[in-house]
C-alpha cells in the first residue's frame, strides 16, 4: 500500500522537477540591448526573401534589410538611394541606371549592376514562384519567362543589360513612366551572390543592403536587427536596432504597449478603438493614412451595368446614401478619413478638388432623386447585397454601411458576410458574387499609378490583375497609357487626377473611406513618426 | 497488465489512422483556396500559384494527398509549411512551450483544486466553504477568455505583478499567469468534485470504524478518506491533461504564448493540412496516453479494480 502511495508521490515529484527546469530558462531570456526599439510583427508568410515578400509581416523586416534603387521619406517622395541617376528615354521604355559607388551588403560583397539585374530576372522567372513576379511584367522578357514547362529558374530577363559594374539598362515592352519609383518597392531589392547557391538558407537569414542587419530569427517569436555599418543610403537611424516581437493576435500587444513591454504597435484591436487616443498608459497617434476602403459593383451587374445611364445613376444613389462621416464617427471611433478620390491623402499628386468628388458626400434628397430617376429608365426591384469578408473587422461597418443605404433610398439592401477571407477571394475571383463586395487597397509604392492601374485598367480585367469588377472604359485605358508615357512624374500625376474624375463619375467601386494610420508607442518612446504605408517610422524611433 | 498495455497500445493504430483520415478531410473541405489566398488583394500570377500548388501536391485528388502525407509521415517526414519550415521543426518549437504551460496549470488546478477541496469538505458550511463554492462557481461560469483579459490587465498592465505577455522563450514567471487562467476552470470543477467526495466518504461506515479503533484523525483522513476520494479526481485530472493540451488556444492567444493551440488556429485559418493533421496525431497520442495512465493509476489507488 505505502508504495502505491509512493509512486503517486513520485508522479507528483517528477512533475514539479519538469517545471523547475522551465523557471530555470527564465533568466536566460533575451534581455533588451541599449537602445533597441521593439516592434509589433507577425510572422512572416514567407522566407524572408524580397520578391517573394507580399505581406506586412515580412515587409516590415523586409524594408529595413534591404535598400532599393530609390528610398522614399515619410511622405511618400522617391529620392535616389543605391542609384547614382535613374534616366529614361522620350517615351519611357527605356531606363538607364547609374549606380552610386562603394554600396556593400552587410556580408561585405559589392553591390553592382548585377546584384539588380540576376535579383529581378530571379522574381520574374516563374519557375521560382516568386509572389511579386507581376511587378516585373512591364520588363522585356517577362512573358519568356511565364512558361514554367521549359524554364529551369535560372533564364535572365532579356531587357536587363549589364553595362559594367555600375550600369544598366531597362528596356521595357512598353513605356512605364512609374518604374524610378516602382523600383523602391521591396521586390526590386538588390541581392548577393550567395542567395543563389541556397535561396532557402538565404531566406532563413538573409543578407542585404538596408540600414539595418538580422542578427537573428526565432522563428515564431522575434526577429532581430541591428544597425548595418556597411550602410550609406538616406535613412539614419536614431536607435541601435529594431527586434520584431511576435505576435498571434494584436490584443496581446496592446497590453504590452501599455505595461512598457513594446514600444510600437502599427494598429489598434477593435475593442480599444475607442478608447486608444485617450488612454494614459500610451502614446497614441491617429492621422489619414494610404489604405483606401471600398466596395466593387461589378461592372456587369443587371441595374448596375457600368457605362449605362442607369447603372451610373444607381451607382451615384448609392454612394450618396451612405453617411460615411457618421460611420466614421460612431463605428470607427474616428479612425478613418472621408475619401474625395480613388487614391489616399498620403499618394503623391493627390488631389482634394477633383471633380465629381461630391459623388462621394451624403446627400439623402440627390440620393433619392437619382435612385427615382433610374428607377424610371427601368424598375429594380432586387435586393441589392454586399459582400464581405467576417473573419476581418468588418462587421459593424458594413451593417452601418447597408443601414444607411438602406434608411435613405428605402430599398431592399443587405450585407452578406462570408466566413474567411479564403472562401471570399475564391467568389471574387470566380466572380459568384452577384452583389457588391468589399475591396480595400493597399498601395506597393507611393504613386497613384498603382491603385488606378491595377483596380480600373481594362488590362486588369478578367482575372489578369486586380480589377475584380471587370470594370472597362476606353477613355480611362487611354488616360493610363498617355501616363505611362509621360515625360515626368509631375505631368502623370496630372493624368492621374483627369482620369480620376472619370472614375468619380462613373463608380466603378464606392469609396468608403481612408483607413487612418493609427497606432500606440509606449510612454517614453520619442520620434514617433508615420511613413506612407501607413507603419512607424522604426529607424526614427529611440528612447 | 503487459498484455493489457500491449492490447492498448495496439488499439492506438486505427485511433491514429481515423484521426488524420477524418481532420484530413475536414482541413481539404475547407472552403477556398489557400494559395489563391496568400496574395491577398494583389494580382495573382496564374502560373506562380500553379506552381506553388504544385509543389505541395495541392494539384492532385484528396486521396493521393492523404496517401502521399501518410507515406512521408512513416518516414517521419511531414513535409514544410507553405512558409519552407519544415512542420516537424515548427511543432518542435512550439510544442515544449504548451507542454510547460499545460504542466503549470495542471499542477497549479491539482494542488489548489485538491486541497481547497478539502477543506471545503472536511468543513462543510463554514463561512469558507461558501467563499470558496462561490468563488469556484465564478469561475466555472466566466468564460476564459473574460477570466484572461481581466487577469490580464489588473496582474499585467494595472499593477504590474506579473508580466503582461509570455513573450519569447518563456519562463516560469511568464506563464504563471496563462496557466492560472488556463487551469481555473478545471481546478474549479476539481474543488466541487472533491468537497462532494470528501464530504460523503468521510459519513461511510468504514471511517466511524476507523475512528473507534482509536486511529488519528490525520491518518483517519489521509488513508480512508482521501484515498477513496480521489480516484474520480485522478480519472478528471487525467482525462484534462490531455483537454489542456489542445485546450491551451484561448490562453495563448490572450498571452502571446507561442505554443500548439496557436500554432493549430493559424493552420487551420492557411489551409496547412499537414500541419494541422501532425498536431492533431500527435494530441490524439498524448490523449490516449494519458487516459493509459490513468487507468494504470486507478488499479493503483484502488486494489479491488483489476484488469486481465
Amino acid at each position: 500500500m505505502k508504495k502505491r502511495m509512493l509512486a503517486f508521490a513520485a508522479l507528483t515529484c517528477s512533475l514539479a522537477m519538469v517545471l523547475a527546469g522551465c523557471g530555470a530558462s527564465n533568466t536566460a531570456g533575451s534581455e533588451d540591448g541599449n537602445g533597441v526599439i521593439t516592434a509589433f510583427d507577425t510572422e512572416p508568410q514567407n522566407l524572408l526573401v524580397p520578391g517573394n515578400t507580399n505581406e506586412s509581416g515580412g515587409a516590415r523586416p523586409g524594408t529595413l534589410l534591404f535598400a532599393g534603387l530609390v528610398s522614399f521619406d515619410a511622405k511618400g517622395k522617391a529620392s535616389n538611394e543605391v542609384a547614382q541617376s535613374i534616366e529614361s528615354n522620350a517615351n519611357a521604355t527605356q531606363y538607364t541606371v547609374k549606380l552610386k559607388p562603394g554600396w556593400k551588403f552587410s556580408d561585405g560583397t559589392p553591390v553592382t549592376s548585377k546584384s539588380f539585374t540576376r535579383a529581378w530576372s530571379y522574381v520574374a522567372n516563374v519557375k521560382n514562384a516568386q509572389k511579386c513576379s507581376s511587378f516585373l511584367s512591364t520588363v522585356q522578357g517577362y512573358d519568356d519567362l511565364q512558361k514554367a514547362g521549359s524554364l529551369k529558374g535560372d533564364e535572365q530577363l532579356s531587357g536587363l543589360k549589364d553595362v559594367d559594374d555600375s550600369t544598366f539598362t531597362v528596356t521595357m515592352s512598353k513605356p512605364d513612366a512609374t518604374f524610378p519609383i516602382k523600383v523602391g518597392y521591396l521586390a526590386f531589392a538588390p541581392l548577393p551572390e550567395s542567395f543563389y547557391k541556397d535561396p532557402k538558407a538565404f531566406g532563413n537569414a538573409p543578407i542585404g543592403n538596408g540600414p539595418y542587419k538580422l542578427e537573428g530569427w526565432n522563428h515564431n517569436t522575434e526577429i532581430r536587427l541591428v544597425r548595418n555599418k556597411l550602410y550609406k543610403g538616406n535613412v539614419k537611424p536614431k536607435n541601435e536596432g529594431v527586434t520584431f516581437k511576435i505576435y498571434t493576435k494584436v490584443d496581446a500587444a496592446y497590453a504590452d504597449v501599455q505595461g512598457n513591454n513594446l514600444d510600437v504597435l502599427d494598429t489598434v484591436p477593435t475593442a480599444d478603438a475607442k478608447s486608444f487616443k485617450t488612454d494614459q498608459n500610451v502614446q497614441a497617434y491617429n492621422q489619414p493614412g494610404s489604405i483606401i476602403q471600398m466596395f466593387t459593383i461589378p461592372s456587369n451587374l443587371p441595374h448596375f451595368v457600368s457605362g449605362t445611364q442607369e447603372g451610373t445613376l444607381r451607382r451615384q444613389a448609392i454612394s450618396k446614401a451612405i453617411d460615411r462621416q457618421g460611420i466614421i464617427d460612431k463605428v470607427l471611433n474616428g479612425t478613418g478619413t472621408q475619401p474625395v478620390d480613388f487614391t489616399s491623402p498620403k499618394t503623391p499628386g493627390f488631389s482634394k478638388g477633383l471633380k465629381g468628388k461630391d459623388n462621394l458626400v451624403y446627400n439623402a434628397a440627390k440620393a433619392k432623386e437619382l435612385w427615382a430617376k433610374a428607377d424610371a429608365i427601368s424598375k429594380d426591384n432586387d435586393k441589392f447585397t454586399i459582400s464581405y469578408n467576417s473573419d476581418g473587422p468588418y462587421k459593424a461597418i458594413y451593417d452601418a454601411m447597408v443601414n444607411s443605404i438602406k434608411n435613405t433610398l428605402g430599398i431592399d439592401v443587405a450585407a452578406d458576410p462570408m466566413p474567411t477571407f479564403q472562401e471570399f477571394r475564391n467568389a471574387v475571383d470566380k466572380r459568384s458574387i452577384k452583389g457588391g463586395f468589399r475591396s480595400g487597397w493597399q498601395p506597393d509604392y507611393p504613386s497613384a499609378e498603382n491603385y488606378l492601374f491595377q483596380e480600373y485598367d481594362s488590362a486588369a480585367a478578367h482575372g489578369s490583375g486586380s480589377n475584380d469588377g471587370d470594370y472597362q472604359n476606353q477613355k480611362f485605358d487611354q488616360l493610363m497609357d498617355e501616363a505611362y508615357a509621360a515625360p515626368s512624374t509631375d505631368a502623370a500625376n496630372a493624368i492621374y487626377s483627369q482620369s480620376q474624375e472619370i472614375l468619380l463619375n462613373d463608380l466603378p467601386a464606392i469609396p468608403m473611406y481612408y483607413d487612418n494610420a493609427h497606432g500606440v508607442a509606449a510612454k517614453g518612446v520619442k520620434g514617433l513618426a508615420v511613413d506612407w504605408q501607413n507603419l512607424p517610422v522604426y529607424s526614427q524611433l529611440h528612447k | 497488465m503487459g498484455k493489457y498495455l500491449l492490447r492498448r497500445i495496439l488499439q492506438m493504430i486505427p485511433v491514429v489512422l481515423g484521426t488524420t483520415l477524418l481532420v484530413y478531410a475536414l482541413v481539404f473541405a475547407l472552403p477556398g483556396d489557400p494559395v489563391k489566398a496568400m496574395f491577398g488583394d494583389k494580382p495573382v500570377n496564374a502560373a506562380v500559384a500553379a506552381q506553388i500548388r504544385a509543389e505541395y501536391n495541392l494539384d492532385k485528388p484528396f486521396i493521393i494527398q492523404y496517401l502521399l502525407f501518410l507515406k512521408n509521415a512513416l518516414t517521419l517526414n511531414f513535409g514544410n509549411t507553405f512558409s519552407g519550415q519544415p512542420v516537424i521543426d515548427e511543432i518542435g518549437r512550439a510544442f515544449p512551450v504548451t507542454i510547460r504551460l499545460a504542466l503549470m496549470a495542471f499542477v497549479f488546478e491539482a494542488v489548489f483544486g485538491v486541497i481547497f477541496g478539502i477543506i471545503s469538505g472536511l468543513k462543510k458550511g463554514k463561512w469558507y466553504d461558501s467563499v470558496i463554492l462561490i468563488v469556484s462557481l465564478l469561475l466555472i461560469s466566466v468564460p476564459t477568455f473574460v477570466t484572461g483579459f481581466l487577469a490580464q490587465y489588473f496582474l499585467g498592465v494595472k499593477w504590474r505583478l506579473l508580466p503582461v505577455t509570455a513573450g519569447s522563450d518563456p519562463g516560469f514567471l511568464d506563464l504563471l499567469m496563462p496557466a492560472m487562467v488556463l487551469g481555473s476552470v478545471s481546478m474549479a470543477y476539481i474543488i466541487r468534485l472533491t468537497r462532494s467526495e470528501v464530504s460523503s466518504n468521510i459519513a461511510e461506515d468504514y471511517v466511524r470504524t476507523a475512528r473507534a479503533k482509536g486511529m488519528s484523525n490525520r491518518s483517519v483522513i489521509v488513508r480512508h478518506v482521501l484515498r477513496n476520494s480521489l480516484i474520480p479526481v485522478v480519472t478528471y485530472l487525467g482525462q484534462d491533461l490531455g483537454a489542456l493540451m489542445g485546450g491551451a488556444m484561448i490562453s495563448e492567444t490572450i498571452f502571446n504564448v507561442h505554443g500548439i493551440g496557436f500554432l493549430t488556429y493559424q493552420s487551420i485559418l492557411k489551409g496547412e493540412s499537414n500541419m494541422v493533421v501532425s498536431i492533431v496525431t500527435l494530441l490524439t497520442l498524448i490523449f490516449v496516453v494519458c487516459n493509459l495512465i490513468v487507468d494504470m493509476l486507478y488499479a493503483a489507488l484502488d486494489p479491488r479494480i483489476r484488469y486481465a
